[in-house]
């Protein structure tokens, strides 16, 4: 089933014009951060991926909703689900299949705007670099992965597209810059400390996976400001990146547990 | 000992949220090797019954597909081929490509089909350039796979041209006569004067009417 949603949804034109897109803001943010560079006289390859951060974490996060968010409701109106759903498959199988198809499809996406990235900078990227990047590539598959599944959870309650694809991107709006808003004005006035902080953040898997992106760019977390030197004063770089990914896991497997109940329990 | 029914439905009801009973108290039982007409106008039922007994929707009541509990044992999900009233596969896909993933699900490397050459559209065309009909052709095919021992066919050929309707006629007789069991929803049961054995006709998601028919 994973075979037939990848190669469904990697022939669809809209996963193609986004994966086009996606690749083409790579580009275009790559050369922007190398023009950066040059005129600020710096090496490596810093700005490019500080701004390569925040695009891979927002646009895949948004793709992997829709997607997701898709999948299940739109099989559902065009009759496929429930043809599928009388063969002798598991329910499981019903909302991992998509999941797997669909993040590969994703993941291929990704991979091909860093693909182009990476072309770009490779010319001036330092060895010392190769670390941060790979952890930019990570946590932005990750990210993308569990947006697939978060999306699954929301096509699997939703009754028409139309609700799915709404849901879908007002958790985005949500997740991309509601929750930051919403700290930013709150955090001063309740006095939230890192603890606090880091409850924020992991409850917002866009935002771990940012965390987590920028951790890998610096073992040391001075890129997160005094809230890295907390992350990794208490619980070590390390430890801090496995709450991160757990974050991740936990934001992925619940949604796929709803999606899994919800087709086991309800109408077809 | 008599045959058990190959499709047995006891006491069944369906309410889709707060809305009215779609179906009501529904008992009936179809003997293996039948055809059994489901007839009544739109919103009696028809459809909806056919999703319970294919496991796709709750019911209260008991539902058994060859002696398979359908609410309990996912076993009979092997024995039954279903059509929709209308299916969209995904346009990107070729019918073979179709076919096989439906054929893979059912766990038959086989997509031999009990259908005349020429009922499906050619095997490398993408679903998304089907007409209405081809795609229903396409689905009547899926329904068929594995020879399924009941098939569950929600109004098989409301998009299909004659000879397409003939050859769905044609085709369910021959199945019928090695032991195949079908509930065919359709509003327009005349259709099946001559095919059929039984019409059960529902209204208001009751059984109002239930008859053998006579051959003509």
């Amino acid at each position: 089933m994973a075979g037939w949603e990848y190669r469904n949804a990697s022939r669809s034109r809209w996963v193609i014009g986004t994966a086009v897109a996606f690749a083409l803001l790579c580009l275009a943010v790559s050369l922007l951060g190398l023009r950066s560079l040059r005129e600020l006289g710096l090496s490596g390859v810093g700005p490019a991926s500080a701004a390569l951060i925040n695009l891979g974490i927002l646009l895949p996060a948004l793709m992997g909703l829709l997607l997701g968010g898709n999948a299940l409701v739109a099989a559902r109106e065009q009759g496929v689900l429930p043809m599928i759903a009388v063969q002798p498959v598991s329910r499981s199988s019903l909302v991992l299949g998509p999941f797997l198809g669909v993040s590969a499809a994703l993941a291929v996406s990704v991979l091909l705007g860093f693909g182009v990235a990476a072309v770009v900078l490779s010319g001036v990227a330092r060895r010392s670099d190769v670390m941060p990047l790979t952890a930019l590539v990570g946590s932005t598959l990750a990210v993308a992965v569990t947006c697939v599944a978060i999306g699954l959870g929301v096509s699997a309650v939703s009754r028409s597209r139309l609700q799915a694809t709404s849901t879908a991107i007002t958790l985005w709006f949500m997740l991309a810059l509601g929750m930051d808003l919403v700290l930013a004005a709150a955090a001063p006035a309740v006095r939230m400390g890192p603890a606090g902080l880091l409850v924020a953040v992991v409850s917002n898997p866009l935002e771990a996976g940012r965390v987590l992106a920028l951790l890998g760019s610096s073992s040391d977390g001075t890129a997160l400001g005094p809230f890295g030197a907390y992350l990794v004063e208490s619980f070590g770089s390390g430890g801090a990146a496995a709450i991160l990914a757990g974050s991740l896991v936990f934001w992925t497997l619940a949604p796929l547990v709803l999606a899994r109940w919800v087709l086991s329990r309800g109408d077809l | 000992m008599p045959e058990q029914p190959a499709v047995r439905v006891t006491n069944v009801s369906k309410r889709y949220g707060r809305r009215a009973p779609t179906l009501r108290d529904i008992n009936l039982a179809v003997e293996p090797g039948t055809i059994v007409t489901l007839a009544g106008s739109n919103g009696s039922g028809k459809s909806t019954l056919l999703r319970c007994i294919a496991g796709l929707a709750r019911f209260i009541g008991v539902i058994e597909v060859r002696s398979h509990d359908v609410r309990a044992d996912g076993g009979f999900r092997g024995e039954v081929g279903y059509l929709p009233q209308s299916v969209a596969f995904p346009p990107q896909s070729t019918v073979d490509e179709t076919l096989a993933f439906f054929a893979q699900l059912r766990g038959t490397g086989d997509v031999a089909l009990p259908l005349p050459d020429g009922f499906l559209p050619a095997r490398s065309a993408l679903v998304g350039t089907l007409s209405g009909g081809q795609r229903q052709r396409l689905a009547m095919a899926i329904a068929l796979l594995g020879n399924p021992a009941v098939l569950l066919l929600d109004e098989p050929v409301s998009n299909l041209d004659e000879s397409g309707r003939e050859s769905v006629w044609t085709m369910l007789c021959e199945l019928k006569a090695t032991g195949t069991t079908a509930l065919i929803a359709s509003p327009s049961p005349a259709d099946l004067a001559g095919i059929g054995d039984r019409t059960v006709v529902l209204h208001e998601g009751r059984i109002v009417d239930d008859r053998e028919q006579v051959a003509s």
